[in-house]
């Protein structure tokens, strides 16, 4: 008995295991991490050219280097950095699907609920290596190409020391995951439905465009609370001194909602699912 | 959507309806008495601007139309301080040390100084009964002064003390109040009503305050590196601006229904062919809005919102009031 549920345990992390590796094995996925290295580097060499004008965060990315990870993962997380996640999410169970490998899957001894813990860490694993990717990428570029003080300018005026603003973009990085989980969350429930993966694409991605119409029509403020969407712009309060959490926590807590639903609803799909 | 219904549910737990806290009575003039005495010592918060004015947009000044703002504020006493206004990708910062004033705006990277005119220091106050009594009894002329009950701002029990005007005042204002907190006698929040409309034409308050010693960091500033450094023009001193009213200003009653009438600056009349080069920085254009209008005074533009109106008349006098247009009027016409 103690033998068999010592290998049901090891079992666990083996699925985990394989499912990364498998992830990470797909073409698609180490390209999709690669197009997103090139945005900070892309803005670096932006602003290296351009030099300083213009308005946005873009702009105060101009001689004070450390801002340019912030400002390269608030640009992704509008579009760029959800799309990678839904087609992680795409992939895990409406891919698998579509091509006739997931009922060999749930075939197997392998729990369900073990199923959507291992489809889930594949998902995580995208959205954590990318967001690092933006970020630890958006630091080289913006070391060497934008330069700076050596320290970060804030918002505020007030000048961060190198450790202070290590400690912002980490900050600024495990939130994005945060909201980044939110959407994977919803992509994962939504491709337990269908067997085609561009449909899930098609959701997230028309269902962030359309929060965003929603969250900007004045009349409709009162739904703002609900938007994932609204809460997007949170990452710029990193850059504010003292650091305001206000805006960071509720957006972090808006999406733990989103996470909820979302692994409530692949759980309860694929309970009931046959194939 | 069944998703969104949870989610509303989920976020919706939050707001509770404030109980009315108990509190001592106390008269309006003691309330006034101890605010003009108080020491709030440090305290910082966020105060939330929430703006129904009804202005028109103004080229010039877009964050005077309607819409909500916060600012976050700290201030170490002693004429210290700090405000932090955000926006979505921006900050403007201002601090004070008790001597030197700094502006900073992030999105042009400009700080501009000021040290003229130290922020006025307020009068130690020989006799804050006799002069809140002087107050009261001024406002008592034109309104009704009453302590309405407490209520709960930024999560600390407050009395509110109403003005409401007399009934013969002819204004557009229907109420003020303010909310006064019980324990440290500083306003918490301004509440502006007018006639007609159940919700606040103007509110600002405290989201949240908290009292206690501040990081004194935060009253010192220092321009990061990159920083265009402006120093402001001296106030008081040959500055033709704010030397108090402009000649030709008057005001037309008094109370509630008082208009100021005033001149406009000479050069904004008859320049249309310069458009808008000889307008001083930050004066908004004023020839494109309200609505045409015209009496004995002359003819003009009134510009109507939820807590005033004003004309502006086309021999460049501009007369402003919280009154209907009919009181600005009749205030252009006596002389």
């Amino acid at each position: 008995m103690t033998a068999v549920l010592e290998r049901t345990h090891a079992s666990l992390g083996r699925v985990v295991g394989a499912e990364i590796r498998w992830v990470l094995r797909r073409p698609r996925t180490l390209v999709v991490l690669g197009l997103l290295a090139l945005i900070p580097v892309a803005v670096a060499i932006g602003i290296a050219v351009a030099g300083r004008g213009g308005r946005g965060l873009i702009a105060q990315v101009a001689g004070n280097g450390f801002v340019l990870p912030v400002a390269a993962l608030g640009l992704a997380l509008t579009l760029l950095l959800p799309l990678a996640v839904a087609s992680a999410a795409a992939d895990a169970v409406a891919g698998e699907a579509g091509s006739g490998t997931l009922r060999g899957l749930l075939v197997a001894p392998v729990g369900r609920a073990r199923f959507v813990v291992m489809k889930a860490a594949g998902v995580i694993t995208v959205a954590v290596l990318a967001v690092a990717i933006i970020a630890v990428v958006g630091m080289i570029a913006g070391a060497l190409v934008v330069g700076g003080p050596g320290s970060l300018i804030t918002l505020s005026g007030t000048t961060l020391g190198v450790g202070e603003a290590l400690g912002r973009i980490a900050l600024v990085a495990a939130w994005t995951v945060g909201q980044l989980l939110a959407v994977g969350a919803v992509a994962l429930a939504i491709s337990t439905f269908t067997e085609h993966p561009l449909v899930v694409l098609a959701c997230v991605l028309g269902g962030l465009i359309v929060f965003g119409v929603l969250g900007a029509i004045p009349a409709l403020d009162w739904l703002q609370p609900l938007l994932l969407t609204s809460g997007f712009g949170a990452g710029t309060d990193v850059l504010r001194d003292p650091l305001p959490l206000d805006g960071l926590a509720s957006s972090t807590l808006r999406a733990l909602v989103y996470v909820v639903l979302g692994v409530g609803v692949t759980s309860w799909r694929m309970a009931r699912r046959d194939g | 959507m069944a998703a969104g219904a949870v989610v509303a549910g989920v976020i919706g737990i939050g707001g509770t309806a404030a109980a009315q806290p108990q509190l001592p009575p106390v008269s309006p003039e003691d309330l006034v008495a101890s605010v003009m005495t108080a020491q709030p010592g440090p305290f910082n918060g966020t105060v939330g601007i929430d703006n129904e004015l009804g202005l028109p947009a103004l080229p010039g000044a877009p964050q005077l139309g309607n819409g909500e703002q916060s600012a976050r504020v700290w201030s170490g006493g002693d004429g210290r301080g700090r405000v932090a206004l955000p926006s979505g990708d921006g900050e403007k910062t201002l601090v004070s040390d008790g001597t030197t004033r700094w502006a900073y705006d992030a999105t042009d990277r400009t700080a501009t100084r000021s040290t003229g005119g130290a922020p006025e220091q307020k009068d130690p106050q020989t006799d804050p009964a006799g002069a809140s009594a002087q107050i009261i009894g001024e406002l008592r002329k034109t309104s009704q002064v009453a302590v309405d009950g407490t209520a709960e701002v930024a999560g600390r029990p407050a009395y509110t003390l109403v003005l409401t005007p007399q009934p013969t005042e002819r204004t557009m204002l229907r109420e003020v109040r303010v909310a006064v907190d019980a324990e440290k006698r500083i306003p918490l929040q301004l509440t502006v009503l007018a006639t007609g409309s159940a919700t606040p034409a103007l509110q600002i308050g405290f989201d949240d305050v908290t009292f206690g010693p501040q990081d004194p960091s935060l009253f010192t500033f220092t321009p990061p590196p990159g920083t265009t450094v402006k120093d402001a023009p001296a106030r008081g001193q040959d500055g033709p601006q704010r030397q108090g009213p402009p000649e030709g200003t008057r005001t037309v009653g008094d109370g509630w229904d008082r208009v100021l009438v005033l001149q406009r600056p000479a050069q904004q009349q008859g320049d249309q062919q310069q458009g808008d080069q000889q307008r001083p920085e930050g004066a908004p254009d004023l020839n494109a809005l309200g609505t045409p209008v015209s009496g004995p005074w002359g003819n003009g533009r009134a510009i109507t919102t939820a807590v005033g109106t004003a004309i502006v008349t086309d021999d460049g006098r501009v007369a402003v009031g919280a009154v209907p247009e009919p009181v600005v009027a009749e205030a252009l016409g006596t002389r």
